[in-house]
C-alpha cells in the first residue's frame, strides 16, 4: 500500500466553554507517497486541525488516522513523539526557529534528538541541507539576523534534515510576501521532486495552490472534493477570494 | 547543546541577574558567616578544651543537674560525687583514644582579706606572740629577738600612722556633720589611742591594748573586701600536664603531690591588686588600644575613682613610708603640698598626655612602699566554704603562684577560676579524707571517745527514748571545734608540707573529670565508647562533650548558628520564590519554542532536563562565584585576623585575634544547598514546561 496517510471518518471536537465545536465532521482522505498536496479552504474550515491530526500533535475524537501505516490512536505519547521525530517534518507559519541557537544548530536539533548520527555526519548533513536552501554561508548566524524568507528556508532545511517520509506545512507562506512565498514553495517542490518526500501544506493562496499536484478543498469541517491544482485555482478565483484579506486558518 | 541553550536563555533575561545575585549573596553569606562561626566554634573549643573542660567531661550519672562548667541558669549545679574515680580512670585510660583522665571538682567561696587595720594589728599580735614563743609561724620562726623587736617597732609606727589618718578623718567629719551623728565613744577611743601615753604603756598590757585597738579602732575602717573565689580542685600535676596552655605567671607551680593554691592571674589582678594600681593598668591598656581619657566615659570614671579613693594606699604606709611617699610625690609634682592624700589625688589626675609617665613613676617610686596585692605569693589563704551539706568548712592553703592560659590572659571566663589541690577541695567539699579520718581517730583515742553508731548516738548522749535532736549531716565536721591542740598543729604545718601519692590524690571523691583525647576529631565516637563502657562496667558516670559541659556558653555558638541558618533559609527561601516565578515566566514566554521542540520530536524528559539545566547552570555560576568570593573574603580575614572587641571575646576568639579558617565542609554544604535550592525552585516550572503541548507550535503567535 502506497498511502502514507490514511484518514477514515475522522471527527474532531473541541470543547469551547460549554459548547462543543466540531472542527472536523467525518473526514476521509488518503495521501500517496511523493504527493505534493495542498489543503485549501476558508478560515475555520478545519485545515489546521487536519494537519495537526496528520502530524500526530493532536488526536481525533473519533475515526482512524494512520500515518506511515500506524494507527495514531494506538500509540503512546512517547511513541507519537518518536513518530514525529523520525517520520514527519514540520514547517510552521511563523517559522518557529529557536532564537538562541544558530542556523546550524537549529537544523541540527532534530538530528541530535534522533541520536543516530555522529558529529561529523551531522555536520555534513546539516551543511548539505543549508546549501540546498542556499544559506550555508549563514550557518553561524542567529535567526534574528535573517529575513522572513531566509528563516522559512532554514525551517524547510530543519524539516528535511531527518529525511522524513512526510513534511507538513501549515500556511508556510502566510507570513511572507508573495515572491518569497513562491520561492519557498518552489524550494519545497524541488525537494519533493529530488527526494520524493511527501508534502502536505495548507494554504488559501491560489498562487501557492497552483504548485500542488492536487488540492483537497475543505469547508465546514468536511472534504468538499479532491481536485487538480488548476481546478482549485479556478474555483478560488471564481469566488473572488483575496488571499491577502483572508484571515489565518 | 542543552547547556548552550540554557546559557543563552540565561543571557537573554535580566531577571536571571537578580536571581543569580540572590544565590550569590546567599552562598557568600553561608560561606563567610558559616566559616566564621566554625572558626569561632573551633576557637572556643580550644578555649574550653584547653582551659578546664578537656575534650570530654565525666560526672556522676546520679547527679540531679547537668554539668555546666561555666555556670548554668543560677548557681552551682547539684552534682553527685564520683566515688570510684581510680577504677574509672583505670578503665577509661585503657580505651583507644583516651590520653588522660584528670579528676576535678569546682566550687566557690567567699574570702575576705580583712581590712588594713585588721591585717596590721594581726601582724603586730603575731609578732608579739612570736616574741613570747607562743606562735610557731614558719615565716617568723627563724627571726632573732632583735629582728622581732625591730619589726614590732615598725608595725607599731604603722598602726600609729593609721590612727593619725583616722584622726584627720574625724576632724573633717566633725566639721561637716551634725553633733548627733558623731559617736562620742568613737571620738574618745581615737583620742585615747592617738596619745603618746597609750603607746608608752602599750606593753604593760600588750594583749589588752591590742584588743582595744581591734575592738574599737579597726571597725572604723571599712575597707574590708569580700572576694568571691571560684576554684577548681584537681590533680594539679595532671592538670598542668594535660592543659598545656596553662602557664605560671607569678611564683611557682605547686610542688608535686602537695597541697596548694594557684590564683587565676586575672582574678589576682582584678580583685586582689590595689585598686589604684589596677585602674592605672587598665588606663594604660585602654590608651594602648587607642582609647582616650578625654573622650571615654569609662576611663574618666577610672581617673575620678583613682583621685577619690586613695585610702587603701595611705593606710598601708607607716609614718616613715608616708614621709617618703610625700617627699617623692612633692618632687615629682613640683608641689609644696604636705598632705599625702591631696598629693595622691593630684598625682592620680592622669590625662592622655601624662598617663604613661605617671604609670611608670607609680611602679618605680610608690609601689615599692606598699603591698600591691592583698594576697601575696607564699601567703596562706584561709578559704571558708559551705560544704555540700551546708556546714562551713575551712582549709588553709598556701598560695604558690598565679597562672593564666596562653591566649586567654584577658578572658574573665578562663581567668575566673583558680586552682586548688584535690585534697583541700575535698576538705572544703565536706567529705572525709584519709587525713581527717586519721585525725578523727586520733582525737577519739585522745579524748577517750567511744565509737557509737550514729543511730544510737542520741540515745547514748541523751538517754534512751529521746529523739529530739536534728539529724546529723554525714561527713561534716566543724573544724574549729574538732581540730584543736594536736589536730590544729597537724593541719597547719604538716599538711602544707605533706606529699601525697597519686593513689591518695585519686582515691577519693571527685565531682567531675576531664578526659583528654589523643585525636580530638574522633570526639563523638570516643564519647559513645566511653558511655558504653561506663554502662557496661557500671561506672555510674555520664560523659558529655566539652560543648555540652560548658553550659550556656556551649549554646552560644549553637544560637548564632541557628541565626545563620535562619538567615540563609530566608535568603534562599526568597531566592526560591523568585527563581520559581522567573522560571514560570520564562517557560510561558517560551511556550512556542518548547511546543516547537516537542512537535519536532523532543520528548518530555528532554524539556525537563533543559529547564533544570538552565537553573542548574545559573545556580552553579552564581553559587560558584559566591563561594569564590566567600573563600576570598575568608582568606583575607584569615590573613588580617579579627581583633577581639572586648575581654569576653578573648575567650570566644581563643586569644586576642580570631583567625578564621575556611572549612571544606562549609563549601560542600554550600554546594549542596545551591543544588537543592535551584532544583526545588525549578522543579515546578520544569514540570509545567513538559506539559506544553506540541500544538502550541502551531499557534501563530510571535
Amino acid at each position: 500500500m502506497n498511502a502514507i496517510v490514511s484518514i477514515r471518518d475522522v471527527v474532531k471536537e473541541y470543547q469551547l466553554g460549554t459548547t462543543v465545536v466540531q472542527a472536523l465532521r467525518g473526514v476521509s482522505l488518503e495521501v500517496q507517497k511523493g504527493e505534493f498536496l495542498s489543503i485549501a479552504g476558508p478560515s475555520g474550515s478545519g485545515k489546521t486541525t487536519l494537519l495537526n491530526l496528520i502530524g500526530c500533535v493532536d488526536t481525533a475524537t473519533r475515526g482512524v488516522v494512520e500515518v506511515a501505516g500506524k494507527d495514531t490512536a494506538k500509540l503512546s505519547e512517547r511513541e507519537l513523539t518518536d513518530l514525529r521525530l523520525n517520520t514527519i517534518g514540520f514547517i510552521f507559519q511563523s517559522f518557529n526557529l529557536v532564537s538562541v541557537l544558530t542556523l546550524f544548530q537549529n537544523v541540527e536539533f532534530p538530528l541530535l534528538l534522533q541520536r543516530k548520527l555522529g558529529a561529523k555526519e551531522r555536520r555534513d548533513k546539516v551543511m548539505q541541507l543549508l546549501e540546498q536552501v542556499g544559506l550555508h554561508t549563514h550557518a553561524k548566524h542567529r535567526p534574528s539576523e535573517l529575513s522572513g524568507g531566509q528563516r522559512q528556508r532554514v525551517a524547510v532545511a530543519r524539516a528535511l534534515v531527518t529525511d522524513p517520509l512526510l513534511v507538513l506545512a501549515d500556511e508556510p507562506t502566510a507570513n511572507l510576501d508573495s515572491t518569497t512565498g513562491n520561492q519557498i514553495i518552489d524550494l519545497m517542490k524541488t525537494l519533493n521532486q529530488q527526494k520524493g518526500t511527501t508534502f502536505i501544506f495548507s494554504t488559501h493562496d491560489h498562487k501557492v495552490m497552483q504548485h500542488a499536484n492536487a488540492v483537497i478543498r475543505l469547508a465546514d469541517g468536511k472534504v468538499l472534493e479532491r481536485v487538480s491544482a488548476r481546478e482549485a485555482v479556478e474555483h478560488a478565483l471564481s469566488l473572488g477570494e483575496a488571499p491577502q484579506a483572508e484571515a489565518r486558518a | 547543546m542543552l547547556i548552550q541553550i540554557a546559557w543563552r536563555n540565561l543571557l537573554a533575561s535580566p531577571i536571571n541577574l537578580i536571581i543569580g545575585g540572590l544565590i550569590l549573596a546567599g552562598t557568600f553569606l553561608f560561606v563567610v558567616v558559616g566559616g566564621l562561626l566554625d572558626s569561632l566554634n573551633d576557637a572556643m573549643a580550644r578555649s574550653v578544651v584547653g582551659s578546664v573542660a578537656g575534650h570530654i567531661q565525666l560526672y556522676s550519672s546520679k547527679s540531679k543537674d547537668e554539668l555546666a562548667l561555666y555556670g548554668g541558669m543560677g548557681g552551682d549545679q547539684d552534682l553527685s560525687a564520683v566515688t570510684e574515680f581510680p577504677r574509672i580512670k583505670q578503665t577509661l585510660e585503657q580505651l583507644d583514644n583516651v590520653k588522660e583522665v584528670v579528676p576535678m571538682g569546682s566550687s566557690g567561696a567567699l574570702i575576705t582579706a580583712g581590712n588594713i587595720v585588721d591585717v596590721t594589728l594581726e601582724r603586730l599580735r603575731n609578732l608579739y606572740k612570736a616574741r613570747e614563743g607562743q606562735l610557731d609561724d614558719p615565716r617568723l620562726r627563724d627571726l632573732s629577738r632583735e629582728e622581732l623587736d625591730a619589726r614590732i617597732t615598725a608595725t607599731r609606727r604603722h598602726v600609729r600612722q593609721i590612727i593619725r589618718v583616722l584622726e584627720a578623718d574625724q576632724k573633717k567629719a566633725q566639721a561637716i556633720l551634725q553633733a548627733e551623728a558623731i559617736d562620742p565613744e568613737v571620738v574618745a577611743a581615737v583620742e585615747r589611742v592617738s596619745k603618746d601615753a597609750f603607746w608608752h604603756d602599750f606593753e604593760k598590757d600588750t594583749w589588752g591594748s591590742l584588743e582595744f585597738l581591734e575592738n574599737k579602732i579597726a571597725p572604723q575602717v571599712t575597707d574590708a573586701q569580700l572576694m568571691f573565689l571560684r576554684y577548681l580542685g584537681t590533680d594539679l600535676d595532671r592538670f598542668q600536664e594535660s592543659f598545656d596552655r596553662m602557664q605560671i605567671v607569678d611564683g611557682t607551680k605547686v610542688p608535686k603531690g602537695q597541697r596548694g593554691f594557684l590564683i587565676a592571674k586575672l582574678m589576682y589582678e582584678d580583685q586582689m591588686k590595689l585598686k589604684n594600681a589596677r585602674r592605672l593598668d587598665k588606663l594604660k591598656d585602654a590608651r594602648a588600644n587607642g582609647r582616650l581619657i578625654a573622650t571615654d566615659d569609662e576611663l574618666k570614671r577610672f581617673v575620678k575613682e583613682n583621685r577619690a579613693q586613695t585610702r587603701d594606699l595611705v593606710l598601708q604606709l607607716d609614718d616613715l613610708k608616708t614621709a617618703e611617699a610625700t617627699k617623692r610625690l612633692q618632687g615629682y609634682l613640683q608641689s609644696t603640698e604636705g598632705d599625702l592624700t591631696a598629693l595622691l589625688s593630684a598625682f592620680f589626675d592622669t590625662t592622655d598626655a601624662n598617663l604613661e609617665d605617671r604609670h611608670r613613676f607609680f611602679y618605680e617610686q610608690l609601689a615599692p612602699l606598699v603591698e600591691l596585692y592583698r594576697v601575696r605569693i607564699g601567703d596562706t589563704l584561709t578559704i571558708k566554704a559551705f560544704s555540700k551539706g551546708g556546714a562551713i568548712q575551712a582549709v588553709n592553703v598556701r598560695v604558690y603562684g598565679t597562672f593564666a592560659f596562653t591566649g586567654l590572659e584577658k578572658s574573665p571566663l578562663a581567668g575566673g577560676t583558680s586552682l586548688m589541690d584535690l585534697m583541700s577541695f575535698r576538705d572544703l567539699y565536706g567529705y572525709l579524707t584519709a587525713d581527717k579520718k586519721e585525725e578523727l581517730a586520733q582525737l577519739q583515742r585522745d579524748t577517750g571517745a567511744r565509737a557509737v553508731n550514729r543511730e544510737n548516738a542520741e540515745d547514748a548522749l541523751f538517754g534512751e527514748g529521746n529523739t529530739v535532736v536534728a539529724e546529723a549531716t554525714p561527713g561534716i565536721i566543724d573544724e574549729d571545734k574538732t581540730f584543736t591542740g594536736a589536730g590544729r598543729r597537724l593541719r597547719e604545718d604538716d599538711l602544707v608540707k605533706r606529699v601525697y601519692t597519686e593513689a591518695e590524690i585519686n582515691g577519693g571523691v571527685v565531682l567531675n573529670a576531664a578526659v583528654m583525647l589523643k585525636d580530638a576529631s574522633r570526639l563523638s565516637e570516643t564519647l559513645a565508647t566511653i558511655n558504653a563502657t561506663a554502662s557496661a562496667q557500671q561506672l555510674e558516670i555520664k560523659a558529655v562533650s566539652w560543648q555540652q559541659a560548658s553550659g550556656i556558653l556551649g549554646q552560644v555558638i549553637n544560637f548564632f548558628r541557628g541565626v545563620l541558618i535562619l538567615a540563609v533559609l530566608f535568603i534562599f527561601g526568597i531566592a526560591m520564590v523568585i527563581i520559581n516565578n522567573a522560571m514560570m515566566m520564562a517557560t510561558i514566554q517560551r511556550t512556542q519554542t518548547i511546543g516547537t521542540m516537542r512537535a519536532i520530536g523532543a520528548q518530555r524528559s528532554l524539556i525537563l532536563t533543559m529547564v533544570l539545566t538552565e537553573s542548574g547552570v545559573l545556580g552553579m555560576i552564581f553559587g560558584g562565584v559566591g563561594i569564590l568570593l566567600g573563600s576570598a573574603a575568608m582568606a583575607w580575614l584569615h590573613a588580617k585576623g579579627i581583633p577581639a572587641p572586648n575581654d569576653v571575646a578573648y575567650f570566644f576568639f581563643s586569644g586576642p585575634r580570631l583567625l578564621p579558617e575556611l572549612s571544606t565542609t562549609n563549601l560542600v554544604v554550600a554546594l549542596v544547598i545551591i543544588f537543592l535550592v535551584t532544583l526545588l525552585s525549578t522543579l515546578f516550572p520544569a514540570v509545567i514546561a513538559t506539559r506544553i503541548s506540541p500544538l502550541r507550535a502551531m499557534q501563530a503567535d510571535e
